[in-house]
Order: structure tokens, then sequence, then C-alpha cells
């Protein structure tokens, strides 16, 4: 117990906590005494492998627990999976989940609200975090989540690539650009060096540049009561015709997914890429020379698309509070070793590791540290979020723009009207 | 010689009885809940439960992702059965010889059919990757242009189909060749005594003497095709931009990603609705038929 | 739909009696059988190359398989990509439900059809002609319609990331109550007059005399359930959530994203994947190939 957490409540908990594993001991016999935590994450690429290392060293610090992690495809079907299994009562311990996609969840039918006073004896405060990321966990007066990182767009880049284009400072970091003009003149430097493109980018889903994109140009998208669509035509277009002109130009490929975007940023064919910043270790393991940087402010203000994961208790029909404390210790220790967490990538959310010098000591990592107040979220709404439905309007419409398939205006058209039609749809949650 | 009477009159019952309940539980249940949700709003989030009367079934109509997805599944009926049956045909009576080379040709075209169909998928997605892909690796060898065959609006449905005929034509070449077998050996010889030669055999005989296994395969085909989701889920997830989408998945979606239980009850049931349509309609022809062949 | 050959007088089917086709096949060389043979084997080459592929791409190291151009043979094959997938587990305890699972659906399966098919074959009882219909009008409702009213059914019965939960849908199969039924209707009855003048009761009658007789057929539909039931996707897809109840193919799919863009890897787990079953059906060819005769069909 931590010297300053409140002496006398936790002890009632722990007494009856005690009574109950006790009960649960007599129940199942001396084979189930450990307490389980078992955990999904939607974690993969180099933050999959990243975790498991993690995992691995909780498991060697906690052998009085039984954990078991899981991971599942990313987006939809770990959504899907997990509120199937919290409908089917037997959900895991722990789940990983996006601060976007909290609402939208139904909180407080699928998910068990987290118990602070565990949490604080766990030696994890309120005021270990950035005031606006705790409130956004907090719903109908409860806490149902707790962030881990935030995890904003970025810009990688490759150092010899970019050195031979003249992109580089004295300090051997890419000097920043602002506005349009410089932004593609980077981009056309870089492209006359690797002879093929000068970005790798996911032309199938290019929601998180275009919200960027869109949020540097302060568009907004739902009226504040949440009930309208206000999306700014003109600047909207706007974005979605630099995509355009990126491919066009042959900046950007016409057509590549995910897989080809690491693909292309590994093997040089691409000397930049506009990406999360979770394949730090990915690149980094293939020992690709490569920096990163916030991403360029091509227009007004710097904002930049991103999101936050953060653990919750999916709802279980018969929930065991000794796996719950052994659950909640476990999200403390994760915070606490967020350091190496951070090391994948993410800026982490618990503020004691963010102020740290082993963090401050990460490169490239500690990089782009800066945009953290400016992470923009996705729009709010139960459709919207990472993964979510509003996410795979956009790639819907908008992936045929690289490939020439579809004009910005029309792409723009279809997203609007399918934007328009989930805001029509009555809500489930 | 009261028990035998009750015995005689109720004992088979108990023979019937095992299917019967589980039959009741996970066929008739279902199919009555559904029906019944259809009129809720029903959510997985089991927030919500109440009446609606006809409106899922009065969204359901106006809603396009309803059609789109039905015209997706209606597509590749039509791309896939044709080849699915014709190449069938074609291996069957490539295979029906016997001896080592027979064994190593049945082994060969029927040997998809028995993998899952997501080792196919991940096999097919990797064949198709733009950069370094097999299909895209021989196409830029041959002084092609690559396609990125599963992104690309109309590449996407037809690797789909692709892949299908790929994995699952071994079950109809199986069906093919064991009617083939069934064709007396007699029936080749005295045509070979008239003199009729390898070619006329075949249009003349064989051809003619399979046109019944030909509808049964048809009408197997077609209702399998309807039910298309595997596939298509695991290889596109229904992109690009839903262009292969088909129904359950997106009975799936509205059920299970969007919460909507009693909403996609409801599609499911315009889509039993077509099934039943498909199948009755195809079986009055193809039996009709059969008896007047007969 | 009807089963037209019966078991006394089944031709048999994989080598056909001697002179086979005497007419197109015979022994002397032509070019048109040449031909024919040439055609074939491109054709069994071309069905083999993505599974070789898949094969060729496992053994390479991770870095080779995503090198442009495309190399055709692993510079150093390696089993990296094995050990790695073997390793993160998950695999081996899928294959364990995968294996649990398609026992039972099959056991139970052959079971309860077998007892219903000899019941509306063989007994009567009132009310037997509206079940029937009841049945066969269930061979129309694919199972895919049923997933949603299923997965809340199951949510009330407790059974959502339960064996009972993946395998008991799978059984209800009216299909192959019909195919028996067809099948039982075909065996005359003598041998059960004899059988009961020894005294047999009903339930005897069925398992040693139906069965032993129907053999070769509950063999075929056996490995067709089989086959089916290791490959089903959706229904454990909807009803497993938990991974580690999950059965191959949903594993597989629901947990790539585990294994990243290591294409190695994930060929190598698509070939442990498929391997069970290939060698399954390697052994069992001749029944597989025989059973679609003399099922009629399944369908």
């Amino acid at each position: 117990m931590l010297p300053n957490s409140p002496p006398f409540r936790p002890r009632r908990r722990a007494v009856l906590g005690g009574m109950l594993g006790a009960l649960a001991l007599t129940g199942c016999g001396t084979l189930g005494s450990k307490p389980k935590v078992r955990e999904w994450n939607l974690f993969g690429g180099g933050d999959g492998a990243r975790l498991l290392q993690i995992h691995d060293q909780y498991v060697a610090e906690h052998p009085d627990v039984a954990f078991q992690a899981h991971t599942l495809a990313w987006g939809p079907p770990f959504y899907t999976k997990l509120a199937m299994s919290a409908a089917g009562g037997r959900a895991p311990e722990v789940a990983t989940m996006h601060m976007s996609r909290l609402k939208g969840f139904s909180p407080t039918t699928m998910l068990d609200p987290i118990p602070v006073d565990l949490l604080e004896n766990a030696g994890v405060r309120q005021s270990d975090f950035l005031p606006a990321t705790w409130d956004r966990c907090v719903i109908d007066g409860k806490l149902y989540a707790v962030p881990l990182d935030q995890h904003p767009f970025v810009l990688y880049y490759n150092l010899e690539i970019c050195k031979k284009a003249g992109l580089l400072g004295p300090d051997n970091k890419i000097k920043p650009v602002m506005g349009v003009t410089p932004f593609l003149d980077m981009l056309r430097a870089v492209k006359e060096t690797t002879g093929k493109y000068a970005v790798s980018v996911d032309t199938t889903s290019p929601w998180r540049l275009w919200w960027t994109l869109y949020g540097q140009l302060e568009g907004e998208f739902f009226s504040p009561d949440g009930k309208e669509l206000v999306i700014d035509d003109a600047k909207a277009l706007e974005a979605l015709d630099l995509i355009a002109k990126l491919a066009s130009e042959g900046l950007t490929p016409r057509s590549a997914n995910y897989a080809a975007l690491v693909a292309q940023f590994s093997n040089g064919e691409a000397g930049l890429s506009f990406n999360g910043e979770w394949e730090v270790t990915t690149y980094q393991t293939a020992k690709l020379p490569f920096s990163m940087a916030p991403f360029p402010v091509v227009y007004d203000v710097p904002k930049f698309q991103g999101d936050s994961h953060t653990f919750v208790l999916p709802h279980q029909a018969h929930r065991n509070a000794d796996d719950t404390k052994a659950t909640i210790e476990y999200i403390a220790w994760m915070l606490k070793h967020s350091v190496e967490w951070a090391a994948g990538g993410h800026i982490p959310a618990y503020q004691p590791v963010v102020k740290s010098q082993e963090y401050l000591d990460l490169k490239p990592q500690a990089e782009y540290r800066s945009v953290a107040p400016n992470v923009f979220y996705d729009p709010d709404a139960w459709f919207s979020g990472s993964g979510a439905q509003l996410e795979n309007e956009s790639a819907a419409a908008f992936s045929g723009i690289a490939t020439g398939q579809a004009t910005p205006k029309s792409a723009l058209a279809q997203f609007k009207a399918a934007t328009q039609k989930l805001l029509d749809t009555p809500s489930p949650v | 010689m009261q028990r035998p009477d009750w015995k005689q009159r109720w004992g088979g019952l108990f023979f019937v009885a095992p299917f019967l309940l589980l039959f009741a539980l996970f066929m008739l249940w279902p199919i009555a809940s559904g029906f019944w949700n259809s009129f809720f709003n029903t959510s997985l989030a089991g927030v919500k439960h109440e009446f609606l009367g006809l409106q899922n079934w009065r969204d359901l109509f106006g809603d396009p992702a309803v059609w789109s997805s039905l015209k997706n599944t209606l597509v590749f009926t039509a791309m896939s059965t044709p080849p699915l049956v014709i190449i069938a045909l074609i291996m069957a009576l490539l295979a029906n010889r016997k001896g080592l080379l027979g064994w190593l040709l049945r082994f060969s075209y029927f040997a998809p059919f028995v993998l899952p169909a997501t080792v196919v998928t991940l096999i097919w997605v990797w064949i198709y990757q733009p950069g370094f892909g097999l299909v895209n690796g021989l196409l830029t060898a041959g002084g092609f242009a690559e396609i990125d065959w599963l992104n690309t609006e109309n590449r996407a449905m037809l690797a789909v189909v692709i892949t299908t005929v790929w994995w699952t034509v071994g079950f109809n070449f199986l069906l093919y060749l064991a009617a083939l077998q069934g064709i007396p050996t007699q029936v080749y010889e005295a045509a070979a005594i008239d003199g009729a030669n390898g070619r006329q055999q075949l249009f003349r005989i064989t051809l003619p003497l399979l046109s019944r296994t030909t509808g049964l395969i048809v009408v197997l085909q077609l209702v399998a095709s309807l039910k298309i989701f595997d596939q298509i889920y695991l290889m596109t997830n229904g992109g690009p931009n839903y262009a292969t989408r088909p129904i359950i998945q997106y009975i799936y979606e509205s059920g299970f990603t969007s919460y909507r239980i009693g909403y996609a009850s409801a599609i499911s049931y315009l889509f039993f609705a077509i099934i039943v349509i498909v199948a009755v309609a195809q079986f009055k022809l193809f039996s009709g038929r059969g008896e007047a062949a007969a | 739909m009807t089963t037209t050959t019966m078991p006394t007088e089944r031709r048999p089917a994989a080598p056909a009696p001697k002179p086979a086709h005497s007419g197109s096949a015979k022994p002397r060389w032509t070019f048109a059988g040449t031909a024919t043979a040439v055609g074939a084997v491109l054709l069994a080459v071309l069905w083999l190359v993505p599974l070789l592929w898949a094969l060729d791409t496992s053994l390479k190291p991770e870095p080779e398989t995503t090198r442009a151009p495309i190399t055709w043979l692993p510079e150093a094959p390696t089993g990296d990509a094995y050990r790695s997938v073997i390793e993160q587990g998950d695999l081996i305890r899928w294959f364990v439900n995968s294996t649990v699972v398609s026992i039972l659906v099959t056991t139970l399966t052959l079971f309860v059809s077998v007892l219903a098919a000899y019941g509306f074959s063989r007994t009567t009882f009132p009310g037997r002609r509206v079940l029937f219909g009841l049945i066969i009008a269930g061979i129309l409702v694919p199972p895919q319609v049923l997933i949603v009213p299923l997965f809340q059914e199951m949510t009330g019965l407790g059974l959502v990331d339960t064996y009972w939960g993946i395998v008991l849908p799978q059984v209800v199969a009216p299909v192959m109550v019909f195919v028996l039924k067809k099948f039982f209707d075909g065996i005359s009855r003598d041998y059960e007059d004899a059988a009961r003048v020894d005294g047999a009761s009903r339930w005897r009658i069925v398992w040693s005399v139906m069965v032993p007789m129907s053999r070769p057929i509950l063999v075929a539909v056996g490995i067709f359930t089989f086959i089916g039931a290791w490959n089903n996707f959706l229904w454990p897809f909807i009803v497993t959530t938990d991974p580690s109840m999950m059965t191959i193919p949903v594993g597989l799919a629901n947990v790539q994203g585990s294994y990243g863009l290591r294409y190695a890897q994930i060929m190598a787990s698509a070939v442990l994947g498929g391997l069970p079953l290939l060698i399954v059906y390697a052994l069992f060819q001749r029944h597989v190939v025989r059973g679609v005769g003399d099922a009629g069909i399944k369908g």
C-alpha cells in the first residue's frame, strides 16, 4: 500500500476481498486459487511485438497471477468480438479500447466501472493524468477507462534519403516545413531522390490524413448537439484535392494498403511515411536509418489526428473480486511501465512517466511529444472512433481518390450521404 | 396387453426425439425468435427492446446498403456458378482414369476443398498482394502493369470468384466423377462397335447422360453461392467501397458490429425468403425436367 | 435427389471394371490421348501452385518474402516461421478445439440422424408425416440466416464460448436425416424380420442391422460431416469470442493481426492449418470419391 493512500477504506475492501477469495478457494479447490487476468488487445505489427515483451516481464514478476493475453485483428473484428463477449457474459477481465470508442460502446451495459479505490491502492490517481484525458473516461460520474497513451499521426523520414534530398538541418533532423507549397516542395525533393515515391501512405483508408488536414483547416464536423452534419465543403474538398494531387503527381502510390505502406518505407521506395507513430519497432528491427517528427502544419493550425488507448473492464456476468483486484493491479503496472510501451512510439498518458528522463531519452519516440495537446480525436458519435463505421465510410468513399476512380467531389458527396445515413439511424446505445 | 400397444403406437417417437429436440431448439426457436425480434429495436448492448411495429421492415426497403449487398451476392452467384460447373465437368472428364495418374489428378483437383476458408484466403491474399505477390510478380515479369486486385473496385469480385473456383470446384468435380463412373461401360463398348469415335462418344453419350447431374449441380451451386460470406469477409472485408460486401456480411455488421439485433433479424428474413424462392423454383424446374427425362 | 444405387448392387467406383472405356482410352498411343493427359496434368499443376507457393513462402526467411522482384525458391530454406508460429501457442490450442468440436459434431450428427432416419423409415406414430415434412422443409433453411437469433439464444443459455455452443447447432442436419431415411427405405425388411424373430428389440436392430448394412454411406457422410465441421467458419466465428475457445479457421482469421506483416509466419500457419485435413483426405480419398456416388448426394 502506498504511504499517502487513505488507510481505512481499502482495508474493509481487503477483508471482503479476502473472504470472497477464501470462498472461491474452498469452492474451486487449490488449482483455481490464482487470480486470473485475461487481457484482450488489438495490437499488431510492432506494437504487438512490444506488448509481448512487456507482458513477458509482467508474467515474470507476477507468478501469483494466471495471466493470458490475446491479440485480435485490429478494428471492427476486435470491437465486434469484444461487444459479443460482453453480451455473452464470458468476457475477459480486461481489454484495450480506443478512447474514441468508449461512448459508442454502451459503457453502462457493456463495461463494468473501474473501482477507483482499487486503482488508488495500486498507486494510480486522477492527478497522474492530463485533466482533459481523464475527463473523457468518466461517464455518468463513473470511471470506465484508464488511459494508457496518446497516438498522433506523425511523419517518419528516412535519414539517408532525406539527407541526399537536402532536407535535414545541421542537427540531422528534418527541417520543419509549414504551408502547402513548402510541403509539396519537400515531397518533390524526396521523390527525385528515391526515383519512385516521396511518401508511403495507406490509400485504402485515408481517414487519418484527411482528418489531420481538415483539422488543420479548422473544419467543423457535427453541430455541438451532435445531431447535424455541418461539414465545411470547401475545406473538406481542399484537403481531398491535396490527397488527389499527391497521388496524381506520383508523390504517393496510387494504390497501397497498410502492408504496402510499411513495405515501401522499409525498402526505400518512399523516403517519408505518413502514419501513426506505432511502427517504430518495425523499422528499428529492420535497422532502417530513420527518425520521426510531428506531421507538418500544412494549413492554418497544428492539429494531428490521433486517439488514446485505454484499459476497460468488459462486462462479466459473474465478476470475481480477486480477479478484479489483480486486473486493476495489472493496469497500474502497465501504466507505471509505460516507458517501455512508449518505446513502441506512443506518448504515455501517465504523467510521471512522461516527465521521466528515461522517456525523454527515447529517440525518436520523444521527438513528437509536443503534439500531445493537439491530438485531434475523431468526431463524437456512436458510429465514430478508431475503426468504427464512420472511418469505414470514409475509407470506402475516399480510397478511390488516389487511384483516380473517384473525384474528390464525388467522394465527398458519397461520404456525406453515408454519414447522414448513420446520423439518421436510431442509436442502438 | 396395454403396454405393447402403447409402445407400438408411440415408441417410434423415441427414435426421432433426440433429433427433434435439437431441431426445435436450434432451428425452430431461432426462426421464431428472429421473426419476433424483427419487430423490435433490440440492441446487442442490452439497452433497448421496444416494439417498433413494421419500422425495421420499412427501413430495410429504403436502405441502399441492403440492396447493394444483395446485388453483390447475386453478382457473385452469377459470376461463380458457370465456371464452377463447367470446370468441374472438364476436370471429371480428365480425371476419370485408372492408376497413379488418376489418383494424383483426383487429389490435386479436390485437395483445395478440404482446406478451411481462412487457410484459403490467407494464401490468396498473399498471392494477390501488390509488390511481392505471385500474380503481380508474374504480371510484372511478363511486362504488364500491376493490379491491386483486392483494392480495386472492378477487380475485387473477380479475384474472389477465382479464389472460390479454385477452392470449391472440387466438390462439383466429385459429383460429376461419381456420375461418370456410374455410366455402364457397355454403353461405350456398343458405341465403339458402331464405330463412334471419342468425340462422338463424348457429345452423343457422355454429356447427355450427365444432364441430370448437371441440373443437380446447378441447383446446389446456386444456393451455395448465394450464401457467400467467408471468403469475402476474410479477403476484402466487403471492400473496396463495399463493392464486394454480401448480404450475410451486412446482416453480421448490422447485428453485431452496430448492435442492431432487431434490424439484422429483419434483413435475415428478407434473405431467407430469397433463398427459399430460388431453391423451390429450382427444385420444381429440376424435378420437372427429371420426370420428363425419365 | 434420390439415391439410385443400392448397397448390394453397388458398382466398385474408383477402379472401373477391366476394360474401362475401351473406346476412348485404349492403351494404344494416340495423339488425342496424350494431349488430354498433358492437359489434365497442367490443370492439376495449376491447382497445386497456390499450395506450393504457400509452402515455398513459409520456408523463406522473413525479409526474403517481401523482396521485389520475387524469388522463386527460398535461397536458404528455414523452419523459423514454423517455430515462431508454434511457439505462440494458440495454434495448438485451436487444433485441439477443432478436433474436439469436429469429433463431437460428427458422432452426434450420425447418432441422432441414424435414430431419426430409422424412426421415420420403419416406425409409425401419430404425426410422423407432418414431422417429416417439417424436417424436409428444414433443408431449405440456410444456417446463415439464423446467426443473429441463434447468438441471442446462446447468450441466454450461457453457451457462448463453450464447446456445446459451437457443436449443438451444427448437429441439426435435416438433409442427413433425409438421405439416411431414403437409404434405409431401400434396405429390405427381411433382415430386420430375421433379427426380430431372434428376439432383437428395435433399438438393437438399429445398431446391429441397419448401421452395419449402411456402413459405406455412413463412412461417406461421416467424412463429409467431419470436413464440414472442421472447416466451418461462420458459426464458430459467431459463437466464440474467447481466442482460447476458437477453432483453427476462426482463430487464424481473428488473430492474424498478431503476426503483423510477417508473411512467412502467415503462410506457415496456413500450411499447418490446412495440413491435417489434406492428410486425412489423402488417406481416405477412395472413401470420399465413392461416398459421393453412394450418398447420391448431399445437399
